[in-house]
């Protein structure tokens, strides 16, 4: 057995080379210190987003992305596919755990500093996956076509109308119309299964290969020529994120049967909206800031302004590693440390009273 | 010439006075019953007449001149003849006056003019200015009597030609409701109410018992005496007073029966006015108690199915040799309850075991048993699947399908209640097999469904197990490999 495998690697080897990928790999180290626990929220993102790209497929072969049938293919996933009540429901809560984890992943990214120079690139592009992490939330949340998602996402595409001079045409050509219809749904149905997961793997493929390039980001002061304080990516570090992917695993099994996702009632554009709409939890803290938002701030539209704001601070936190000058020198930085914590606090303390309210 | 007018109207004058009239002293009177004018002449027999009423009261002038220009000075207030709405306004200001009413000794109600104006008859006429009816329409003018009086128009025994007047001439209806029947006189005529009416008996119902005399409205009027929903109460004004139907020999209790009857609960309670009323059964300007034969066909109009089921039944032939009336014989006739399971079948309360019993007619004494044993277990069947889907759907399983299915054996079951019409064990044996195979189904289905709620349960559990299982023997591996490395380590040191 063991010679027919080795057999079979010399075979592999000998046309592409692997000796080399094990050598590389086998060089690689992660530092060991207090903070060495937030590692392992890329590796949980990266197997949660596969569950995904997994769930997904199996998925596609029975739904069907128009008004007419979308309600009823779900319905017949759930009730009558062999296993399509666990996919769905995996599928469901995969996506919401996969946000926390890559939300997780970057706020321990942006305290630790590790955007700064040369990892700037790895930075942005996982910045860019996180906002497209939030488009596949955003687009998927329709396609089963139910009241709660209608209606979230006459929300959600209405907000983005409201921007100044792109506003209206965005919201034209999200709901591909004037209102949400089956169009909308076709069109959010492509960019979910289609147009996101292509650029996303291409993000996902530079981001990766930079990690394995620049190896681990190291914390302030740490000397990694001392041998105690590393451990070897593969396989020690690879086995123990294994480990925590069936951890993970386990725990979406037990949401999935315990909490399985609903369904609720089919939409209906000419049905009132339902009581206390609201949108998923991870677009709850700009929600609310919208609804706290007085209608007029002096002269201009409260709404707009909020918008405005936000697009602001999405811009500043993304293209944090070029204007935090001193972190790259190697200074301690407070100002960035500030303004993250504020970033969390305001998103848990927001989030809690949109929850509540 | 004004002499001999003059000689004329005393002498007349003295006539009156010798004939010991008391209104002398009205030259109206005297000066247009000496002309020999038709209204002087019918105002002798009208009843204002008689409360001392004059002339001048409706028409001005002045009463007591004998001179005609004086008498009927339009600055003494003289009016003519009044047309249109000024006749009712003339009427009004008696009528709508309850001080000025009691000072005649009259005790009738003084909302009669409001009440005209409310109604159909109030609505404006072609002129675009006045009521369609006014007072004088139906009272007739200058011989008006009291409505008690047999001589009124508007008397019960006159009051349907009265209204016919109108109600009758088609082209005249044409003009205000051209979709308004006009035979109702003829309807009535044939009606028990109308051959009443005809041999004199003022008791019997005209168009105003019904209809209300001066705030008559659209029986699509919910305020109306004759919509719908008010029709059972109308009638029941004479129906249920025992007093009044003494003399007539039958029941006054039809609407209580009627309340508690599913007919009457649809219309009084749920105000379904789709539910039968009482004019719905016995006609409303025809009205008559359907005879022996034609019961089936006036519950027929509505409950087309049994009626058809029944008429082919070998029961058809059986309840016309001994004159029993269809649908009444089993489910009675004002007081209609839901019709249960305990209808049906041989038990005491069964009204098949009225004529079945295992001694006689015994055929259908071994039907009846059979089809309430039957109907029996599909109901129980079907109260079994939806027991065990609403079990399954508390649960949190999707059994949206099997719900919808629910529906069939639902259907089925109410489709047996008609079948049972026809009498025949195989026709309803089809039916109920219908819905019993639907149960059965929809029963397999929530079982399954619960049974797939424990088994995910089971298979999370054994999952889970597994996982964990490997996870453990992962974190072994790992330590094992970390163990290997720090000996390798040290040994190269």
């Amino acid at each position: 057995m063991k010679q027919k495998l080795s057999k079979l690697y010399s075979w592999i080897d000998e046309r592409v080379e692997l000796q080399d990928l094990v050598q590389f790999m086998g060089k690689k180290y992660v530092p060991i210190h207090s903070h060495s626990v937030w590692y392992y929220f890329g590796g949980v993102s990266l197997f949660l987003f596969i569950i995904q790209v997994i769930t997904g497929i199996m998925l596609l072969l029975y739904y069907k992305g128009s008004e007419e049938l979308a309600f009823e293919s779900i319905q017949f996933i759930i009730s009558k596919v062999q296993f399509g009540w666990l996919i769905r429901s995996i599928h469901s809560w995969a996506a919401n755990l996969f946000v926390l984890a890559a939300m997780i992943h970057m706020f321990s990214v942006y305290f630790e500093k590790a955007y700064k120079k040369p990892r700037e690139i790895t930075w942005l592009t996982g910045m860019l996956m996180f906002f497209m992490a939030l488009g596949f939330g955003f687009s998927g949340y329709l396609l089963p076509w139910n009241e709660l998602a209608f209606f979230a996402t006459k929300v959600g595409t209405d907000i983005a109308g409201v921007v100044p001079v792109i506003g209206e045409p965005i919201l034209m050509f999200l709901r591909a119309g004037e209102d949400v219809t089956g169009a909308t749904l076709s069109r959010f149905f492509g960019f979910h299964v289609a147009v996101f997961p292509g650029i996303f793997t291409v993000l996902l493929g530079i981001h990766l290969v930079l990690v394995q390039r620049q190896g681990m980001s190291e914390p302030e002061g740490f000397d990694p020529n001392v041998k105690e304080k590393t451990m070897p990516f593969f396989p020690n570090f690879l086995l123990r994120d294994l480990l925590l992917w069936l951890i993970v695993l386990n725990i979406l099994a037990i949401l999935a049967v315990f909490f399985p996702w609903e369904l609720g009632k089919k939409a209906d554009a000419f049905a009132p909206a339902p009581a206390g709409i609201k949108p998923e939890w991870y677009f709850m803290f700009m929600f609310q800031t919208l609804k706290f938002i007085p209608a007029k701030v002096l002269f201009i539209d409260g709404e707009i302004l909020g918008i405005l704001a936000f697009g602001f601070a999405g811009a500043l936190w993304m293209f944090v590693p070029f204007w935090d000058r001193k972190s790259a020198q190697g200074e301690k930085n407070k100002l960035v440390n500030y303004l993250g914590i504020f970033a969390v606090i305001y998103i848990i303390i927001l989030t809690t009273l949109g929850w509540f309210l | 010439m004004k002499k001999k007018l003059l000689i004329i109207l005393t002498s007349v004058a003295a006539m009156f006075f010798l004939t010991g009239v008391v209104f002398a002293d009205d030259q109206c009177v005297v000066c247009h019953q000496g002309l020999g004018d038709k209204p002087s002449s019918l105002y002798k027999k009208d009843i204002h007449f008689a409360k001392g009423i004059s002339c001048a009261d409706c028409h001005g002038g002045n009463k007591n001149k004998d001179e005609m220009e004086a008498a009927m000075d339009v600055s003494a207030g003289f009016k003519g003849v009044p047309k249109g709405d000024e006749i009712s306004k003339t009427c009004a200001t008696c009528h709508s006056d309850a001080e000025k009413m009691k000072s005649f000794g009259s005790s009738l109600p003084t909302n009669q003019m409001e009440h005209l104006q409310t109604s159909v008859h109030g609505k404006l006429s072609l002129s675009g200015k006045e009521h369609i009816a006014q007072c004088v329409t139906c009272h007739s003018v200058h011989d008006i009597v009291s409505v008690k009086n047999p001589a009124s128009p508007v008397y019960p025994l006159n009051a349907t030609k009265t209204c016919s007047k109108c109600h009758s001439d088609a082209s005249f209806m044409r003009t205000y409701n051209p979709s308004l029947p006009v035979d109702q006189l003829e309807k009535y005529q044939t009606s028990l109410h109308g051959t009443l009416n005809a041999k004199g008996d003022p008791k019997a119902a005209e168009c105003a018992s019904c209809h209300g005399s001066h705030n008559i409205r659209s029986a699509k009027d919910a305020k109306s005496s004759v919509y719908a929903a008010n029709l059972p109460a109308t009638c029941s004004n004479c129906h249920s007073n025992a007093e009044y139907m003494k003399e007539y020999n039958i029941p006054s209790d039809q609407f209580d029966k009627y309340a508690r009857s599913v007919h009457g609960k649809a219309l009084l309670e749920k105000h379904d006015i789709a539910a039968p009323a009482c004019n719905d059964c016995h006609g409303n300007h025809g009205a008559m108690p359907p005879g022996v034969e034609s019961i089936s066909k006036v519950c027929g109009t509505c409950h087309a199915l049994n009626a058809d089921l029944f008429s082919a039944s070998p029961h058809k032939k059986a309840f016309d040799e001994r004159q029993l009336p269809e649908c009444e014989t089993c489910h009675s006739n004002h007081e209609i309850v839901n019709a249960t399971n305990q209808l049906l079948g041989v038990t005491s309360e069964a009204v098949c075991s009225k004529c079945h019993s295992e001694q006689e007619n015994q055929k259908g004494f071994i039907v009846a048993k059979a089809m309430r044993s039957a109907i029996d277990s599909l109901e129980m069947n079907e109260a079994h699947a939806a027991a065990l889907v609403d079990e399954a759907e508390q649960k949190g399983m999707e059994v949206s399908d099997a719900k919808f299915k629910l529906r069939e054996a639902h259907q089925a079951r109410l489709q047996s209640r008609t079948a049972i019409h026809s009498f025949s064990e195989e026709k309803f044996r089809e039916v109920v097999g219908k819905g019993l195979n639907v149960a059965s189904l929809v029963a397999t289905e929530g079982q399954d469904a619960i049974d797939e709620f424990y088994f995910r349960r089971w298979g999370l559990g054994v999952a889970t197990l597994i996982i964990t299982i490997v996870c453990i023997a992962l974190w072994l591996t790992i330590k094992r490999i970390e163990q290997r490395q720090s000996i390798n380590k040290s040994k190269s040191k």
